[in-house]
C-alpha cells in the first residue's frame, strides 16, 4: 500500500532513502561500537576491540554493586510503572467520558506535558518538596512519584491510541442491557485494551528504568540505581566494565520490549478493527501490533 | 443501577447519542479525577516548592541569577542548541519518514529496527556509543585510519561540533514516528489522482504528500525543542563543560555553589519557558492530539 508513496517520488525516491538509511547508521553505528568494545579482552576501552573475550560481562554480573544498583532499578521502575499505569489508562479511559471537548483537550495537553518536562527543573522541585516534608528525607517516596509522572504520557498515549479501535457499538449495547460501569469497564473495555495497557507500561517502564537526572537529586545518600551508577561509572574512567554494563541493560530492554507482541498478538487479533484504519498512534508503531 | 445514572443517560440521550450514552457521574469520579489528583501532587507541589524555594532569598534570586557569569551565555547556547536541533532532526525525520514509507519491504524493516533500537535503548547508553566513536582514538579516527586520512588524534570530542550529531541521533525517532504515521494514513487514491492526471513527482508532493505530513513535522520539532531545552546527560557527556546547559548550570548552583534559590529561580525559568512554549504550540498546531 505504501509503495504508492514511493511511486509519486519517482527519481527522488533514490536519495531519500539513501540519505534515510544513512541517517539509520548514525542510529545503530554508535550502539554496534559500544557493543563491540565490550569484547575486549584488555583492560582499557579500544576500538577495534583487543582479542575478544566475555570477562567484563563476568566482571559486571559478579559485582555486588552493580547488581544492588540494578535490582535497586528494577524494583523503583516497577513501582513507578504500576502507579502510572493505573492512572495512566484512568485517564485514557476517562478522557473519552468528558463530555465538553475544550475541557477534553485540556485534559489530554495535561497527561502529555509531562514528556515535555525538563527533567532538571522537575528534579529541583521534588526535592524541594523533600526538603519541605522532612519525613520523606531518605525515602525513595518522591522518586517514585516523579518517575510515575515522567512515564504516565506514554501509558496515556499508547493507550488512548487503543481506546479508537474499540467498537464504539459495544459500549452502548452493554448499556442497554443493564450492566453498569464498572462491569462495562471489566468486561469489554478493558480486555480489549490488554495489549495496548501491557505495551503501555513495558514502555514506560524502560523509560523510567533510563532516568538519570531526578535520581541524581533524589535518591538518599549511599543508593544508586543502575544509571546513576553507569553516570558516576563514565564520570570516573571509561572501562569495558561499563560498556558491558551497558549492553547488557540495552539487550534486557530489547529482549524485554520484544516479547509485547509475542505475549499480544493473539488477543490483538480480536480487537475489532475501524472501518477504515486510523492512524497508528506515533508511539506504538512497531510496539503493540 | 443507580437513579442517577438513569437520570443523567436519559437526559444525554437526545443530545449526543455516540458516547455519552450512560455516561455516569461516578464513572467520571473514579476515572478522571485520581489522575488529576496526582497531577496536583506530582507537578503541583513541585512547583509550589520551586517557587518557595526562590523566594527564599527574599526575591533577591531572580535579578541575581542574570548576574550569575555562566548563566547568560548558557542560555543563549541551550536556546541555539535547541533551535538546531530541532531544525537539523525535523529535515532529516521528515526525508527518513519519506524512506519509511517509500521503500521496499526488507529496508523497511531495517529503517523501522534502527529507529526501534535507537528508541528502546537507553539515553546514556547512546551517547556513551557517540563519545566511545568521538574519542580522539575512537572508532572514527580508526575508520579515517583505514583510508589513511587520519595522522593525528581527532578534535571532536567535547566540541559544539561534536554533540550534534548524538543530540540528533537521540532526538530522531521522536521526528519520524508522527511523520510515519501520517504518511501512512494518506490517501492512496489521492496520489493516484495526481499521476493520472499527469502530475510529476514534485509538483505531486508539493500538493498531496508534503500538506499531509506537515502538521506532524510541526508537532515532532515543537516535542524535539522542548526535549531538548532540558536536555541535560547528552550536552554534559559530549559537549564538555565548554558547552554548558542551563540544566548545567542548575546543577552546578546546587551541588557545588550552594545556592539553591539560583537554582530553584533558574528552574521555574526553565519549566516555565517549556510549558508556555508547548502550549502556544498545541493551542496552534494541536500537538497533543497528534499523539494518540
Amino acid at each position: 500500500m505504501s509503495t504508492t508513496v514511493g511511486r509519486s517520488l519517482g527519481p527522488y525516491r533514490l536519495p531519500v532513502i539513501v540519505i534515510a538509511i544513512l541517517a539509520s547508521l548514525l542510529l545503530i553505528v554508535p550502539f554496534l561500537i559500544l557493543v563491540a568494545t565490550s569484547w575486549t579482552s584488555g583492560s582499557f576501552i579500544l576500538f577495534p576491540p583487543e582479542g575478544f573475550s566475555l570477562r567484563w560481562y563476568g566482571e559486571v554480573l559478579g559485582d555486588r554493586r552493580w547488581m544492588g544498583a540494578f535490582w535497586l532499578s528494577v524494583w523503583e521502575s516497577a513501582l513507578a510503572t504500576l502507579i502510572a499505569t493505573i492512572l495512566g489508562v484512568a485517564g485514557a479511559i476517562g478522557l473519552t467520558r468528558v463530555r465538553s471537548r475544550a475541557a477534553g483537550r485540556w485534559i489530554r495537553t495535561l497527561f502529555i506535558v509531562p514528556i515535555a518536562l525538563p527533567p532538571i527543573a522537575y528534579a529541583v522541585g521534588l526535592y524541594g518538596v523533600n526538603l519541605e516534608l522532612g519525613f520523606l528525607r531518605g525515602t525513595l517516596v518522591t522518586l517514585v512519584i516523579g518517575h510515575a509522572l515522567v512515564a504516565l504520557p506514554y501509558v496515556f498515549v499508547i493507550v488512548s491510541g487503543g481506546i479508537a479501535r474499540i467498537d464504539p457499538a459495544l459500549r452502548p449495547a452493554a448499556w442497554t442491557l443493564g450492566a453498569r460501569w464498572p462491569l462495562i469497564l471489566w468486561k469489554i473495555e478493558l480486555p480489549a485494551l490488554l495489549p495496548y495497557v501491557l505495551s503501555g507500561a513495558l514502555f514506560a517502564f524502560i523509560v523510567v528504568f533510563d532516568e538519570v537526572v531526578l535520581a541524581v537529586f533524589l535518591l538518599p545518600p549511599g543508593t544508586q540505581t543502575l544509571p546513576l551508577k553507569m553516570l558516576s561509572a563514565a564520570s570516573e574512567a571509561f572501562s569495558p566494565e561499563l560498556t558491558a554494563a551497558s549492553t547488557l541493560v540495552s539487550l534486557l530492554a530489547i529482549v524485554v520490549l520484544a516479547l509485547v507482541p509475542l505475549l499480544t498478538r493473539r488477543r490483538g487479533r480480536r480487537t475489532v478493527p475501524r472501518r477504515r484504519a486510523r492512524p497508528v498512534p506515533a508511539v506504538t508503531e512497531g510496539v503493540p501490533e | 443501577m443507580s437513579s442517577s445514572t438513569i437520570a443523567t443517560g436519559a437526559r444525554m440521550a437526545p443530545v449526543a447519542q455516540r458516547r455519552t450514552l450512560g455516561v455516569s457521574r461516578a464513572e467520571l469520579r473514579w476515572l478522571m479525577w485520581p489522575p488529576l489528583l496526582f497531577f496536583v501532587v506530582a507537578l503541583g507541589l513541585p512547583m509550589v516548592a520551586l517557587v518557595m524555594q526562590s523566594l527564599e532569598g527574599g526575591g533577591a534570586a531572580y535579578p541575581g541569577m542574570f548576574s550569575v557569569p555562566a548563566f547568560l551565555g548558557s542560555l543563549g547556547r541551550t536556546l541555539l542548541m535547541a533551535l538546531v536541533t530541532m531544525v537539523l532532526t525535523s529535515i532529516l525525520g521528515a526525508v527518513y519518514g519519506l524512506a519509511l514509507v517509500a521503500s521496499p519491504a526488507w529496508l523497511r524493516i531495517v529503517l523501522l529496527a534502527a529507529l526501534m533500537l535507537s528508541l528502546w535503548t537507553s539515553v546514556m547508553v547512546r551517547s556513551f556509543g557517540w563519545m566511545l566513536m568521538e574519542l580522539p582514538k575512537g572508532a572514527i579516527y580508526w575508520f579515517l585510519g583505514l583510508f589513511g586520512l587520519a595522522d593525528e588524534p581527532l578534535e571532536i570530542y567535547q566540541t559544539t561540533f561534536g554533540m550534534y550529531p548524538a543530540m540528533i541521533a537521540v532526538m530522531l525517532p521522536f521526528a519520524v514516528l508522527p511523520i510515519m504515521s501520517a504518511l501512512q494514513s494518506i490517501d492512496q487514491e489521492q496520489l493516484k489522482a495526481a499521476s493520472v492526471f499527469g502530475a510529476g513527482p514534485l509538483l505531486t508532493f508539493r500538493t498531496v504528500t508534503w500538506p499531509q505530513m506537515l502538521p506532524s513535522i510541526i508537532s515532532g520539532a515543537v516535542l524535539v525543542f522542548v526535549m531538548a531545552l532540558g536536555f541535560y546527560v547528552t550536552p554534559l557527556l559530549l559537549g564538555g563543560p565548554s558547552n554548558m546547559t542551563i540544566s548545567g548550570v542548575i546543577n552546578s548552583q546546587l551541588k557545588t555553589a550552594n545556592r539553591p534559590d539560583l537554582g530553584a529561580a533558574m528552574s521555574i525559568l526553565l519549566v516555565g519557558a517549556t510549558i508556555l512554549i508547548y502550549l502556544i504550540a498545541d493551542r496552534l498546531f494541536r500537538v497533543s492530539e497528534k499523539w494518540g
